[in-house]
């Protein structure tokens, strides 16, 4: 699998520019700005890591906080109760995450559809009964734990950490995307018995399309958890929680993973935005309808927009060129 | 080449085909024809391992029977299927690559060969297959097959909805595929006329079960027959 071809000298630079503004802007804006920007951060992670298993292969999982859940709650116990350094409690965190999302996810994945959906959506719901009641003594039970090492403090610090750890999975996914593998991972999604008829084996491809988002939700969740310094079932496994990973990667541009990151940033500051105005949860009735528009006019997302508005620009300067030589 | 011997299958409870048996001889193109609910796309899709069978399906000596499609496409069986199947929002290229998965040495021998043949595709290369004519998503279905380096091509009702024109431009390709490759081909069809323009041996399936078979040339010119099967 090469990457000639693939990629190109202007999209390495967009990346480029991108990565050089966000850095630079703990320069320009508030620390409560800052902080906020850390929170989209983790929510791209996030909905990246849905992208690409829900995304791309057209199995949508309502149960990706079961994934989060265990990176954060491995990194949590290993590094809270059992005082492992951070250098080792992320890594293996991120492992279990791995082992303990095949063996719940693979057998979901021969099913297809709503089933699919009902069945991961069932896994978040054990989770968050399980980790009440079974080792309370570990868990935290219904209270969660608090006062867990955090990796940095301060919001700059946690700014380039959590921004660095957004950028570095964005772009290998974004690169993986645009592999051979990805594309076959794209077409599973609009017709899995033509990708069989191929010659390729759609079990492989999804445990691989699998892994590769239980890692990323793996390292989102042990980071957030070192980032908040707390952790609480109901926070982690709540329908919202999961709503707002699904509508950031749709609102954004499904299987696009640059489109969930511009989703994560959108969602972010909107919820934040209304706060003032919409204490409450109608904050999510108000994200609720700006998908729902969204959806019916541009069903692509916010990326089909902004390519709409590039191609438009292009457009009009072609035009005025032309007017200029006929002139 | 191919063998098949008292093949059953199933969708679901339903029984599909009855002890179908045929055989392919390397190099040779076979017309499978029947009305439509006869078993056709069936029995495309029991060599393909698509559909729960019983029975005996061989290449080369081989049982392939209980394979998985990835596997029968590595041991050389390429499969159009009826109406395309495409990945709609992918480009001519990516459905062709999508093909090439298991044949990656073979690339850019396959490409030169699909182009070769659907010049077409070549210059809608970036265009999404959604937005193609049913004719040109038939060439990227053959195209997408070629792509995986087979020995034998199974063909789906090629000419299902297309135009007389394109019908013949997609006849003309599978007869230089055969001519020039030496391409085992078996070919799905409803369309009478263009099966037995193709293919050199005939089996007529009627409700899972062979009724006829026998060289075209002799089905055509047996009255009885080509009034019964062919309409003339």
């Amino acid at each position: 699998m090469t990457m000639a071809g693939i990629v190109t000298s202007r999209h390495l630079l967009l990346w480029l520019l991108f990565g050089a503004a966000m850095l630079a802007l703990p320069q320009f804006v508030s620390n409560g700005t800052i902080r906020i920007i850390i929170f989209a951060n983790f929510l791209a992670i996030f909905a990246m890591s849905w992208d690409f298993l829900s995304g791309k292969t057209g199995y949508v999982s309502f149960g990706h906080p079961f994934l989060i859940g265990i990176g954060a709650y491995a990194s949590a116990i290993l590094s809270y109760r059992f005082h492992v350094p951070l250098e080792f409690s992320i890594p293996l965190a991120v492992l279990a995450t791995l082992v303990g999302g095949t063996l719940f996810f693979l057998p979901a994945l021969r099913i297809k559809g709503t089933y699919f959906a009902l069945v991961t959506l069932a896994f978040m719901e054990l989770m968050y009964q399980l980790i009440q009641v079974v080792r309370p003594d570990l868990t935290g039970g219904t209270r969660g734990m608090s006062g867990i090492k955090t990796v940095l403090t301060g919001a700059a610090p946690n700014f380039y950490l959590s921004f660095m750890l957004m950028f570095v999975i964005a772009f290998s996914l974004w690169l993986l995307s645009r592999t051979r593998l990805g594309t076959a991972l794209d077409a599973i999604a609009m017709n899995e018995e033509a990708v069989s008829g191929s010659g390729l084996s759609t079990t492989r491809l999804k445990l691989f399309a699998f892994m590769v988002s239980a890692t990323v939700a793996g390292i989102g969740g042990a980071f957030y958890v070192h980032y908040l310094g707390s952790i609480a079932p109901r926070a982690l496994f709540d329908i919202n929680f999961v709503f707002t990973i699904i509508v950031s990667a749709l609102i954004g541009g499904a299987s696009t993973i640059v489109g969930p990151m511009i989703g994560a940033f959108f969602m972010t500051f909107l919820l934040e935005y209304l706060r003032p105005v919409l204490p409450g949860s109608e904050r999510y009735f108000v994200y609720g309808m700006i998908a729902l528009v969204l959806y019916v006019y541009k069903p692509k997302g916010i990326l089909a927009i902004l390519a709409d508005l590039r191609d438009g620009m292009r457009a009009q300067g072609t035009g005025r060129a032309q007017r200029g030589k006929a002139s | 080449m191919l063998r098949i011997e008292e093949l059953y299958a199933y969708y679901g409870m339903a029984q599909s085909l009855h002890g179908v048996s045929l055989s392919l001889a390397e190099g040779d193109i076979a017309g499978i024809i029947g009305p439509n609910g006869a078993g056709k796309s069936t029995l495309m899709d029991a060599i393909m391992g698509l559909v729960r069978t019983q029975g005996s399906i061989k290449l080369d000596g081989h049982e392939i029977r209980g394979l998985s499609p990835a596997d029968l496409v590595k041991s050389g069986i390429g499969y159009a299927p009826e109406r395309a199947h495409l990945f709609p929002y992918m480009s001519v290229r990516d459905n062709l690559l999508v093909g090439a998965y298991t044949a990656r040495a073979d690339i850019e021998r396959n490409l030169e060969l699909v182009h070769d043949l659907f010049p077409v595709l070549r210059e809608r290369w970036a265009q999404e297959t959604a937005t193609q004519s049913g004719g040109e998503r038939q060439m990227v279905s053959l195209g997408r097959a070629l792509m995986t380096s087979p020995r034998i091509l199974l063909v789906d009702e090629p000419t299902i909805g297309l135009a007389p024109r394109i019908c013949s431009a997609i006849a003309e390709a599978l007869l230089r595929l055969n001519r020039e490759t030496g391409l085992t081909i078996l070919i799905a069809e409803q369309n009478v006329n263009f099966a037995m323009e193709l293919a050199r041996h005939v089996h007529v399936l009627e409700t899972g079960r062979i009724a006829v078979e026998g060289p075209a040339q002799q089905l055509r010119s047996d009255p009885e027959l080509a009034k019964a099967y062919f309409g003339h």
